[in-house]
């Protein structure tokens, strides 16, 4: 942690900033883990709360931002400062958009709580207990201002993505065996996007931090599973056929 | 699969590999740096106190160098060095060398006058001579050259266009250079500085006695003398030294701590104190 400011006021406006992306954290968080809790147990209500504090997110994205903007009115900051609040800027928009995708899963689980599901759909809560340890452990790198931490986060999203894999194809498998299956099945497979995209800005954020600290993005590349894009799922005379097309 | 969806058989102008560019070769803006300036293991006393420790930098031709650092930390001391204006004082000496063009100034040898013609230097507080403003920048370029009355008045006017103070003095060239405002009187000795042809400009602190509006035309003059001069400025105002210069020094307590291009220095410093000392963490 650096030193303190000369001036005081400095460092409480900048930790009332991170103050406020850690609530919106906070929020993701329990966003997230609510609309899954909905969707397992059939719980509309829930659902129902989940999008009904959906606004309450994009106001402390606007919070965010005029904070920051104050400061960079007010202060000039420079160096670390600087990055620490252009990071702020970042990472409350990238928490805006997983709260964004926790709320439209609560809204397809209303939907989907009005047709009978007769598969199992383990895959999704997995998924999305992975996604909310992703969302922990990138908000704690964040408090601790620990790059090394941010980096697990980054280079974790890979299972994240080979879950949603093997989920679309299972869903298609599902779904060609029984049309009746379209609909929900579509929606889960919404949702399962949903929640790979929450994954990908956790390492958004995870990025930014490596940005804040050491002043540049994460070095090497990162490993992407999501193969849904080249995935290929056919009724074939043997039965049904899973493949990959060879565009990847 | 074989079918494209759209029923035409383009494929993505990104599929064949062939239409990209090439990379535009990029420029490394190192090649068309020239050292101007070259400091090695610098050390000065005043008397038996060391200000500065053994510093080694180049100055580039064509580029604003800002010297940044707490007050006491050598950058006003390594400036008054660099056209050993210090010579002026008893007790005050100075070991090492400062390379210009090849040449070593610290040579006792060295004609003082000459080396301050080539090397101009523009204070905090604007010092004007109490004379005419024409005066002014004339009395200068009469100790060096001698110049037809026509040719002389050219000079003045170049000077004082260079300075971005032409219009505002074209009228008055008579009058006393004191009855100009501070910014005035600071483009004025810019003006004097510029008359007399120099390579390399330093300017200590040139706007610290300045309104706003002054310190942006100073500023805005520097960047424009920069395509003629090697030029240093010594600042306090980080917004300053981030604003005008091309590269930065931080010095502390006679040491010379880090050095880079400035974009580098105020986003993402490597040194710790660089960092606390411009995000205001001490002083």
């Amino acid at each position: 942690m650096p030193n303190e400011h000369i001036v005081k006021t400095y460092d409480e406006e900048l930790n009332r900033l991170t103050n406020t992306i850690v609530a919106m954290g906070g929020l993701a968080e329990s966003q997230l883990s609510d609309a899954i809790h909905a969707l397992v147990k059939r719980d509309t209500n829930l659902a129902s709360e989940v999008v009904a504090q959906d606004p309450r997110v994009d106001q402390l994205e606007t919070e965010v931002e005029s904070q920051a903007l104050r400061l960079l009115a007010l202060r000039q900051p420079l160096a670390r400062d600087l990055r620490e609040i252009l990071s702020s800027l970042k990472i409350s928009s990238d928490l805006e958009r997983i709260c964004d995708y926790a709320a439209n899963v609560a809204k397809r689980s209303i939907t989907l709580s009005q047709t009978p599901v007769a598969r199992p759909i383990q895959a999704l809560p997995h998924m999305a207990r992975i996604a909310q340890t992703q969302i922990k452990n990138v908000l704690d790198a964040y408090v601790e201002r620990d790059a090394e931490k941010a980096l697990q986060v980054w280079e974790g999203d890979e299972e994240l993505d080979e879950l949603y894999t093997s989920f679309f194809r299972e869903l298609l498998t599902y779904m060609m065996e029984d049309p009746r299956f379209i609909t929900p099945g579509t929606h889960l497979l919404f949702m399962a996007k949903n929640i790979e995209r929450i994954g990908d800005h956790a390492t958004n954020i995870a990025e930014t931090i490596h940005f804040l600290i050491h002043g540049t993005p994460p070095q090497g590349s990162r490993q992407k599973r999501d193969r849904t894009s080249s995935s290929v799922v056919l009724p074939g005379p043997k039965g049904i056929v899973d493949s990959e097309t060879s565009t990847r | 699969m074989q079918t494209p969806i759209d029923g035409t058989n383009d494929s993505y102008p990104d599929d064949s590999g062939s239409t990209r560019t090439a990379p535009l070769e990029a420029k490394s803006p190192v090649a068309e740096m020239t050292n101007k300036m070259v400091i090695k293991d610098l050390r000065f006393y005043y008397k038996k106190y060391e200000a500065l420790k053994g510093i080694n930098m180049a100055l580039y031709d064509k580029h604003v160098t800002a010297f940044i650092g707490p007050s006491g930390c050598g950058k006003s001391t390594l400036l008054r060095v660099l056209n050993r204006m210090y010579q002026l004082y008893p007790g005050q000496y100075a070991t090492g060398e400062i390379l210009v063009d090849g040449q070593n100034i610290l040579d006792p040898k060295l004609d003082l006058n000459l080396l301050r013609a080539k090397i101009g230097m523009v204070f905090q507080k604007p010092t004007p001579f109490p004379m005419s403003i024409y005066d002014n920048i004339a009395f200068g370029i009469n100790l060096y050259e001698k110049l037809p009355k026509s040719e002389l008045d050219g000079r003045i006017e170049h000077s004082l266009r260079k300075a971005a103070l032409w219009g505002e003095v074209k009228d008055k060239l008579k009058q006393s250079g004191l009855g100009l405002s501070g910014g005035q009187q600071q483009r004025l000795c810019i003006a004097r500085a510029v008359a007399v042809k120099p390579e390399i400009l330093l300017m200590d602190e040139p706007c610290s006695a300045l309104d706003p509006i002054s310190t942006q035309k100073v500023e805005e003059l520097i960047s424009e003398l920069k395509s003629d001069y090697c030029i240093v400025i010594v600042t306090h105002s980080m917004q300053q030294a981030a604003r005008s210069s091309d590269y930065t020094a931080f010095m502390y307590l006679g040491d010379l701590i880090e050095f880079n291009d400035t974009a580098t220095v105020f986003t993402n410093p490597s040194n710790k104190r660089t960092e606390d000392y411009i995000t205001g963490r001490f002083g």
